[in-house]
């Protein structure tokens, strides 16, 4: 008896041990000193806002591998690690926390989302590591701390611009505008956008509430066909936004479209929209169409190797956030993030393949052209195309 | 007029309710178990019937929604075998979280056959859309055919359970488990059949909600499966036309809310009207009154 109880003792003894061995194991090979910089992939590949995720990796890893052929980073190899929170907002802070602490990352790329941003973002400025979003364009990001960028086309700078054209140059002057409670990004936007329409001099007639994960839009439809709108104004994502069209379509609203964020642009929107969604409007600070040297070089990069697909505006931006982090470390002549979040703020007109990039004073993003884009009908293919480019003032 | 739309946008929605919630309430009549793993077998009955459109290349609405029906039914039946039948002498508490883990392995499993992402449904080749003017009003010809499958469905639930051996086999194990095994009834049987008739029901409202919202996904059970269990409850757990009735006013209450400026509450509407009714009536508006037998 007595022998059998020291055996198993021995044994608990041997599977401690050997858990802590291969503990210390695994965090010296993940720590910073080696030849290879880390830099976290924050995002979805899957659930709702996959297509996001999805996209943003796909630029970074292009980036990567082009900066890595090229000799990497002051003799650095570079090296994502990729993780899935799947599109679920309490997924996000427990990945940050692994890429800080476990994998010892030197910056983070992502979330794509607004809200995930905001999630992320202060985990990241307390271990001072530098993170940018390639796809937040709500307000309260950049504000968290000196450690926290992006490189997106501001909401702020783009509703607007988009508001003017429909309100002044389409003379849609009564909105109807809907808004995804569930949904920082949606909530944020809905903001800007109900001012943008009355500083154009349009007018609101009716605001409706819907939240992400809805399928059913029947009642709020109904309800915004008696108040006769111009125009549908959504600042939520593409599923719901697909779905919404099609059921104002079913009730008989056969002409009038949707306007609405970056949100709008995942392959989902014509999916599940389909023929629904044909006209409506977005905007983003990325068209393939009309593209710059630099941006033409990318998407023949891009189209080598992914099936001739055409690059999205977060694939485009999700390269730029790459190269804005290797241009910084170049200029800083460091790899610590305490060193090149410095130089980061001090980019200034960098020509990024998703537009002109300027870090203003207070880290916000200043990019130029704002692109208009509508959902075009190519033989049967939905797909967003340019409709007008508006310089920013 | 507007009015009058919501009420019918409310009914459409409400039948499916009404379809899922019957599968609660049949299961709880016979075996005392709240099937928590019903809203997982409405999405599975929704995936059947985009398999049947989208692989097999069958494009007729009613052969999808039977073979979505019959591949349920051997599902339910299944679950019922592996997860609840080893339980049944057990307390309900095991068989309760028996069918919570079905819930979560069904769901999980649906994710990673297709992925997480919401999926377009195949209406247009199910469904020739039409709208039907009138006075003001624009009613689809796929809101009138979700009610009217709907509607046959029940009725004719309601004639089989009141008017045929096995019904009255059911209603007899319903009322008393043990005395019915004394009269002959073959209680396992009577399990199955209930199991598959109540899946073949959530199979039918999977496809019908399919073909209304036009999009499906892997976690579509949770919320409308929630909203069933509420209408069951609402309508008296065990009462069949209860469920009925629940499913259609829980619909048609949360469209009225929505029309009453309330879309922010949306989801709260729901559960808000089943405590209120439940404090007034603890047994539902159908339900039987409980009698304890000492």
């Amino acid at each position: 008896m007595k022998s059998k109880k020291i055996v198993m003792m021995m044994l608990a003894l041997v599977l401690v041990l050997a858990t802590v061995l291969t503990g210390c194991g695994s965090s010296n090979t993940s720590s910073t000193s080696g030849d290879v910089i880390k830099i976290g992939f924050l995002g979805a590949k899957t659930g709702g806002h996959a297509i996001f995720g999805l996209g943003t990796l796909t630029g970074m890893k292009m980036a990567v591998e082009e900066v890595n052929a090229a000799g990497g980073i002051l003799g650095k190899q570079i090296e994502i690690v990729e993780e899935d929170h799947g599109s679920k907002q309490e997924e996000m802070a427990t990945i940050t926390q692994k890429f800080v602490e476990r994998d010892k990352v030197v910056a983070i790329v992502g979330d794509p989302t607004t809200g995930g941003t905001k999630t992320a973002a202060p985990i990241a400025q307390d271990n001072k590591v530098v993170l940018i979003s390639a796809g937040s364009t709500g307000p309260g990001v950049v504000e968290i701390g000196e450690y926290i960028f992006r490189d997106t086309l501001l909401d702020s700078v783009a509703a607007p611009a988009t508001m003017d054209y429909v309100v002044n140059e389409k003379g849609w002057k009564n909105v109807a505008l809907i808004t995804s409670i569930n949904n920082d990004y949606s909530v944020g936007l809905s903001g800007i956008f109900k001012q943008a329409t009355l500083d154009k001099g349009g007018k609101i007639v009716i605001e409706e509430n819907i939240q992400d994960g809805d399928t059913d839009f029947s009642a709020i439809v109904t309800k915004i066909k008696g108040t006769n709108p111009d125009v549908i104004v959504f600042s939520g994502y593409y599923t719901e936004a697909g779905l919404i069209m099609k059921e104002v379509r079913r009730q008989g609203m056969n002409d009038i479209v949707m306007v609405g964020g970056d949100g709008l642009q995942g392959e989902d929107f014509y999916k599940l929209g389909e023929e629904a969604v044909i006209g409506s409007i977005s905007y983003a600070g990325f068209s393939p169409e009309q593209p710059t040297a630099v941006t033409e070089a990318f998407i023949k990069k891009f189209q080598e190797k992914n099936d001739n697909a055409m690059p999205d505006l977060f694939s485009a931006q999700g390269y730029d956030a790459v190269m804005l982090i290797v241009e910084a470390m170049k200029k800083a002549n460091s790899v610590d993030p305490v060193e090149f979040h410095k130089t980061l703020a001090e980019t200034s007109n960098y020509e990024g393949v998703s537009g002109n990039i300027t870090f203003q004073a207070n880290r916000e993003p200043l990019k130029s052209p704002v692109y208009l884009l509508t959902v075009k009908d190519a033989g049967g293919k939905l797909d967003f195309g340019l409709l007008k480019k508006v310089p920013v003032k | 007029m507007e009015l009058i739309q919501q009420l019918i946008n409310g009914i459409t929605l409400g039948s499916t309710y009404a379809l899922i919630a019957l599968g609660y309430t049949m299961v709880y009549g016979i075996v005392l178990l709240i099937n928590f793993a019903h809203g997982e077998i409405f999405m599975f009955g929704a995936f059947a019937g985009l398999f049947i459109v989208t692989v097999l290349g069958i494009s007729n609405l009613y052969l999808a929604i039977l073979g979505a029906m019959v591949f349920s039914m051997g599902l339910g039946v299944l679950i019922e075998f592996i997860a609840y039948r080893p339980l049944r002498g057990s307390t309900r508490l095991s068989a309760l979280i028996s069918a919570i883990g079905v819930s979560i392995f069904l769901g999980s499993l649906m994710v990673l056959i297709r992925g997480a992402n919401v999926t377009s449904f195949p209406r247009k080749e199910l469904f020739t859309m039409k709208n039907i003017e009138f006075y003001g009003l624009s009613i689809s010809n796929l809101q009138i055919a979700i009610i009217l499958i709907s509607a046959i469905l029940m009725i004719s639930l309601q004639l089989f359970v009141n008017y045929t051996k096995i019904g009255r086999a059911m209603r007899a194990t319903s009322m008393d488990g043990d005395a019915s095994i004394l009269m002959g009834v073959n209680q396992n049987s009577i399990i199955s059949i209930t199991f598959a008739i109540g899946s073949g029901l959530a199979a039918a409202g999977g496809v019908l909600w399919g073909l209304n919202f036009s999009s499906i996904h892997p976690y579509m059970g949770l919320m409308a499966g929630l909203k069933a269990f509420a209408a069951a409850v609402l309508g008296g757990i065990g009462s069949i036309p209860g469920a009925m009735f629940g499913g259609v006013f829980l619909g048609v209450a949360e469209t009225l809310g929505i029309a009453a400026d309330l879309s922010k509450y949306k989801d709260a509407f729901a559960f808000a009207i089943l405590i209120i009714v439940l404090l007034i009536r603890p047994t539902g508006l159908f339900g039987r009154k409980i009698s304890k037998k000492v």
